[in-house]
């Protein structure tokens, strides 16, 4: 399992992360911590005229997985409506992640980011 | 005596098993201790010969279980050196023990403007529960600190203890994450002269060196089995006195004398602090693992981690990414938390993982310590006697394969 974990692609993603940064303006600006693991993550996104998003970007600091999957989620987001990324689940993120299958101490390092997403999108009034 | 750490090994059944086809190296005792074969069967002997309830039945089977439960808590006052087994009270961990001091003593003793002192180094079972004290009764929560080298600053304690407002004092026996071994004797006779009580957290410590309840200047000291290579069940030592004053923690059976319909009246000691059916076979099984530790000898275990504390700390020098928490070898016991530069502790476990090793990753339940020394998390390899210098080396190993994999790569621009 844990081979997965640092395979090529997602190291990769790890030491040259995409959309690394903060969008000014943005319209989700959101700070989420795992205070477990120190893992934390800043991420801003801006949403398009009708209002999917348009880019994402994150910062933060963390494990391989938390990192990997913020740098994926970035790509992955763009284009796609809140409410479905709301309905995004850890099997997405699996998938996203080149079809890891993540162990149970690890899930929430790679649904930081996720869950920093739909969180800045319910604050922000994007979700019901 | 020199441990013989083959001859241990195979009395404990897990390291026939392998992990990701390596051999199992554990090195995260301090969350809690494999179970060596005998502890397995005395609970399994309890269960398939000698089990009902204790203190209850009058048939002879409930006898033998309540014999065998009475005949564990003798072993454990011998163990800590208490003289008196009603001052030995079953609980489930060293977590519930600290509970049952801060709600029973704390809540009738701790009033506001009292001021309750912890040190920055405890785990948060002997943090939390005076922390929330503290807050229901408006006290004062004051913390020791720790110096960068990772011991007590003491010279804060006098001040601390001088209008006579401190009521307790909390102090861990041997820090979980810095492996620190506070002064805990002189500790605990600064209190005692300022007319304040001492709470001592022996649970990281019991495993790994005597603790002597008559020598150690404690009032009350907890430890967990789960971490002397027993089950889930743990030890409230408290001095007669004090416990004889506290009101019961938990009320149910077991721990009254008589119940009327308006009114009860409470057991003698220990039954006062033990409401409800215990866990009987854990109780016995920790009885045994006192005597399989108490057979290799508490003081050899000792001299075993001198050995192996120093020479894994010497090897982990050798890895320049790396940086050690916490005092000298000979200031600690048998746990060795560090930082990897630029590799967050939970991937260090990852990749140590895929070779079969063992360690803890985060905070270690002890969370203000890590802020003090600035870290978010760390990683910790910790000993025990199924632990050699074999296990350092493949630790070191491991952990050169950790840095390789994360040296930095030639920038591509995404």
């Amino acid at each position: 399992m844990s081979h997965d974990l640092y395979r090529e692609q997602l190291l990769d993603h790890y030491h040259n992360p995409a959309n690394y940064g903060v969008l000014e303006p943005a319209d989700v600006d959101i700070e989420m911590d795992n205070p477990t693991c120190g893992d934390r993550i800043h991420l801003t996104a801006r949403l398009d005229s009708e209002g999917h998003i348009a880019a994402v970007m994150f910062e933060g600091q963390g494990c391989v997985v938390s990192m990997a999957a913020a740098s994926m989620l970035t790509e992955a987001l763009v284009g796609k409506a809140p409410e479905e990324v709301n309905r995004m689940g850890l099997e997405d993120v699996e998938e996203m992640m080149g079809g890891v299958k993540l162990s149970m101490g690890r899930v929430k390092c790679a649904m930081l980011s996720l869950n920093a997403t739909k969180q800045g999108l319910r604050d922000a009034g994007k979700l019901a | 005596m020199p441990l013989d750490v083959p001859a241990i090994r195979s009395q404990f059944p897990i390291f026939q098993r392998e992990i990701n086809g390596k051999r199992l190296v554990y090195l995260d005792s301090a969350a809690s201790a494999q179970k060596p074969q005998v502890v397995i069967d005395a609970m399994v002997e309890v269960w398939s010969h000698s089990y009902a309830n204790v203190h209850r039945g009058l048939y002879s089977l409930a006898e033998e279980a309540t014999l065998a439960y009475e005949g564990a808590r003798a072993k454990f006052a011998r163990f800590i050196n208490a003289t008196d087994v009603g001052e030995i009270i079953h609980v489930r961990n060293a977590t519930e023990g600290i509970n049952l001091v801060a709600y029973s003593w704390g809540e009738e003793h701790i009033h506001e403007g009292d001021r309750i002192v912890i040190t920055e180094l405890e785990h948060h079972a002997n943090l939390v529960p005076w922390q929330q004290l503290a807050k229901r009764k408006g006290a004062e929560l004051a913390y020791i600190p720790v110096t960068d080298d990772g011991s007590l600053d003491l010279t804060v304690l006098p001040d601390l203890l001088e209008e006579g407002r401190t009521k307790v004092v909390a102090c861990s026996v041997m820090s979980n994450v810095l492996g620190t071994l506070p002064p805990v004797s002189e500790i605990a006779a600064m209190a005692h002269a300022a007319g304040a009580l001492v709470v001592m957290d022996g649970a990281q410590a019991a495993p790994h060196m005597p603790l002597d309840v008559q020598t150690l200047g404690a009032d009350f000291m907890a430890f967990s089995g789960h971490k002397l290579c027993g089950p889930g069940v743990g030890v409230l030592w408290g001095r007669r006195e004090l416990l004889e004053s506290m009101p019961p923690f938990l009320y149910g059976g077991d721990m009254i004398v008589t119940v009327k319909r308006d009114d009860s009246k409470w057991n003698v000691l220990p039954h006062k602090f033990e409401a409800g059916t215990p866990p009987i076979a854990e109780v016995v099984g920790l009885g045994a693992a006192i005597d399989y530790l108490t057979a290799i000898g508490i003081s050899n275990i000792q001299q075993h981690e001198r050995r192996i504390i120093p020479y894994a700390m010497a090897r982990l020098r050798e890895i320049p990414e790396i940086r050690v928490l916490g005092p000298a070898p000979s200031e600690r016991g048998a746990v060795v938390s560090f930082i990897m530069d630029g590799v967050h502790p939970h991937d260090i476990a990852s990749v140590l993982d895929e070779e079969g090793i063992c360690v803890r990753a985060g905070h270690h339940c002890a969370q203000p310590i890590h802020d003090r020394f600035c870290v978010p998390a760390s990683a910790r390899a910790s000993f025990y006697i199924y632990n050699d210098e074999e296990d350092v080396d493949a630790l070191v190993a491991a952990l050169r394969k950790t840095v390789s994999l994360f040296a930095r790569r030639q920038s591509t621009p995404r």
